[in-house]
């Protein structure tokens, strides 16, 4: 099997998420985040927000998603940073994107971010990867990316 | 400057508190809890099993110093960004100590108005003495 080259410029497969309000509740609960915005309408209003929103945090863990699904075991992550700079509503779809933005040696940028249903990046950020085995003695312009543990 | 009804100073007062650290607190990495924080963020990787995805550390929930003064600023809070630093593998049965503090506070003219940024480094360390994860998170009054 032979798949795409890791260079930049390389997209990762996207993630598209339907958040709904029971994830935004359960997402509540698992993290210990219980601030009133994420699952009260009535407060979320109050406080001047069109309704209850993402956590931002839930929105990380789709980007940090985007990458280990994609690199899998192949690739240690190493650092994720996001910024929230847009609210996003239950009951959009989320779409959650990634391209390489570097490879040297064994260490891989990417970039990472969130997209609204009208094309606004709602959350921007990146991460690093260190590969592994995938050393200097095999030419990185022969490797399928990622590579295939099946054949 | 300051959003109505904020008081002077505040700003100032808090940087007088860099440093302030929160309530230690120790979590044992619970197989059930990873689990139902997968299921929340719909991530089903069978690697979540014995590890931690990325951003589960935040679920152990960090102490952060308490800051009296930031409520004093705006009405509510706002989430900025958060940078996660990761250097061990955080495994179910692990036992974690949480420690946060905080390193910057700032003003910053926005569109509809002032904000406060408060930003707290929380180290997550493991067993065995290591931070396995350290992550900076920029948290936004308004």
């Amino acid at each position: 099997m032979s798949g795409p080259e890791l260079r930049p410029g390389l997209e990762l497969p996207e993630l598209v998420k339907h958040p709904t309000t029971r994830q935004l509740v359960q997402y509540a609960g698992a993290s210990g985040d219980f601030y009133e915005i994420h699952y009260d309408q009535e407060f979320a209003r109050s406080a001047g927000l069109p309704g209850v929103v993402l956590h931002g945090l839930l929105k990380a863990a789709f980007l940090a998603q985007v990458v280990t699904s994609w690199a899998g075991e192949r690739g240690r992550l190493t650092g994720l940073e996001v910024s929230y700079r847009g609210l996003d509503l239950p009951g959009r779809p989320l779409r959650c994107r990634g391209v390489v933005k570097a490879v040297e040696g064994e260490r891989v940028e990417l970039e990472l971010w969130t997209e609204d249903p009208e094309g606004r990046r709602t959350t921007v950020g990146g991460a690093t990867l260190e590969l592994r085995g995938l050393g200097r003695d095999r030419p990185e312009e022969d490797e399928a990316w990622p590579p295939s543990s099946t054949t | 400057m300051s959003p109505e009804g904020a008081p002077p100073g505040v700003v100032e007062r808090l940087r007088t508190r860099l440093g302030r650290e929160g309530v230690e607190s120790v979590h044992v990495v619970e197989a059930g809890h990873v689990r139902r924080f997968c299921e929340a963020i719909g991530d089903g990787d069978p690697r979540w099993r014995e590890q931690a995805p990325p951003t589960f550390v935040v679920a152990l929930g960090a102490e952060t110093p308490e800051l009296p003064e930031a409520l004093e600023y705006g009405q509510g809070w706002l989430n900025g960004g958060d940078r996660f630093e990761y250097l061990e593998p955080v495994r179910v049965g692990d036992t974690i100590r949480v420690r946060s503090r905080l390193v910057d506070a700032y003003e910053k003219r926005g569109r509809s108005g002032d904000l406060l940024f408060l930003v707290f480094e929380t180290e997550y360390v493991n067993q065995h003495g290591r931070v396995a994860v350290r992550v900076r998170g920029t948290r936004i009054r308004r």
